[in-house]
């Protein structure tokens, strides 16, 4: 039960990818401490009193609005959830929306959140919500995209005749693990904005900012091994000589 | 002779709560922390919590008046390389590709600084029967009483401890 909560309470690597936030801030930025062991070595470590479960929405954790959904006394039904062996929906991806108003329409995956086994088609599966209301003004209305369950309600386009398919993961001649459309047995590529994140839409056509070590600078290897520490070798550079010999300690 | 009434008074005795330590679990008093009294008793140098310093290490320390000798050589000194078109920067590319490095170890460092020589000392013969070289490198030369002076000047990592 222990094992399940630890798995289920974690963000998944689908869900924090887009964001390109480190996981030491999106822990950071998430947990609810009420209380912690003080500091010191009479203490006992990693005593903490902390929320653990954690109500999983369409906000993303790290901010203000999950903070809120999540404040300390705020408690939520269980969330039942179908563990997905392998996530298959990637961002970019064709997808059929099976329900709703939508049904039968074909759509582009625009966000994942793969603890409620989601995913947001672009344009697709709306709705309008009013905000700003107020008594000299009347309000604007925004479309925002429903989240789909993976599961049931959205289905892989197959690329050859752009028709829904069940798929499986195969594997290719070369080793690569691909998804196969059971129908027509066509290879499902993997879309080129599954790499997309919001600082850059792929790697290779990222534009190095003036704070940025340059990719040739990195792979360089400058490391010439001596039989010095790095405090010695800075006393050689800087010319700092230490001749004072310590005098003899005993350990008894 | 007349009955004597016995009254029984039931008190709270505060003289163990009051001789006893108050620094007890989970409510750490430290510096400025605490009573007046509870302050005055810590200034005692044999009491059992020594002054939290928080981490910070003293540059010198207090002689008998009371007046505070500086150490120069405890004065920490920060040496900082000019970093003028130095090419490394806060920041990575996302451009680079995964670098895997193994990890450098003391053999690697052996085989660096010492095998080489050896090898060339065995292929033109200049070891001695006991294999110790003819010609010994500088290396080489160092005796295990100049290892521990050396292990022991400015510069190691041997023996620092909590840096």
């Amino acid at each position: 039960m222990r094992l399940t909560q630890i798995l289920l309470s974690k963000i998944g690597k689908y869900s924090k990818d887009f964001s390109n936030l480190p996981d030491r801030y999106i822990n950071r930025a998430m947990e609810q401490v009420e209380w912690k062991n003080p500091k010191g070595i009479q203490y006992k470590a990693n005593t903490v009193l902390k929320r653990r479960k954690f109500k999983m929405g369409m906000h993303r954790p790290w901010t203000a609005q999950f903070r809120e959904d999540n404040a300390p006394g705020v408690s939520h039904d269980k969330i039942w959830v179908e563990p997905i062996r392998k996530w298959s929906f990637f961002r970019g991806d064709r997808v059929e929306v099976l329900v709703g108003k939508d049904k039968g329409k074909q759509g582009i995956v625009k966000q994942i959140f793969e603890e409620r086994n989601w995913v947001t088609v672009e344009g697709l599966n709306c709705v309008l919500e009013k905000m700003g209301e107020r008594k000299d003004f009347a309000g604007v209305y925004l479309q925002i995209e429903k989240p789909l369950l993976v599961t049931n309600q959205v289905a892989l386009v197959d690329p050859s005749d752009l028709e829904a398919t069940p798929f499986e993961w195969r594997f290719t001649e070369d080793g690569e693990e691909v998804r196969v459309s059971t129908r027509t047995g066509r290879i499902i590529p993997m879309p080129p904005s599954a790499e997309e994140t919001i600082d850059y839409k792929t790697k290779s056509t990222y534009k190095e900012q003036p704070k940025d070590t340059r990719a040739d600078d990195v792979v360089q290897i400058t490391f010439e091994p001596q039989l010095k520490t790095f405090e010695m070798d800075i006393m050689d550079n800087m010319g700092i000589k230490e001749d004072r010999i310590p005098p003899k300690s005993y350990w008894y | 002779m007349s009955c004597v009434n016995l009254f029984f008074k039931r008190g709270i005795s505060t003289s163990c709560a009051r001789y006893g330590k108050r620094n007890f679990r989970k409510f750490p008093l430290f510096n400025k922390r605490g009573s007046k009294i509870f302050k005055e008793q810590r200034k005692d140098p044999n009491y059992d919590l020594p002054h939290d310093k928080r981490g910070v290490r003293d540059i010198g320390y207090n002689d008998q008046d009371g007046k505070f000798v500086l150490i120069p050589e405890k004065v920490p000194e920060i040496i900082v390389p000019d970093l003028k078109d130095f090419p490394l920067k806060p920041y990575v590319s996302y451009r680079t590709p995964d670098v895997i490095q193994s990890e450098f170890t003391a053999q690697d460092l052996f085989n660096v600084v010492y095998a080489p020589k050896i090898a060339k000392d065995f292929q033109e013969e200049k070891l001695n029967d006991d294999g110790s070289p003819v010609e010994p490198s500088p290396e080489e030369l160092m005796t295990s009483e100049e290892a521990r002076i050396k292990a022991e000047q400015t510069g190691t990592d041997l023996f620092t401890q909590g840096c």
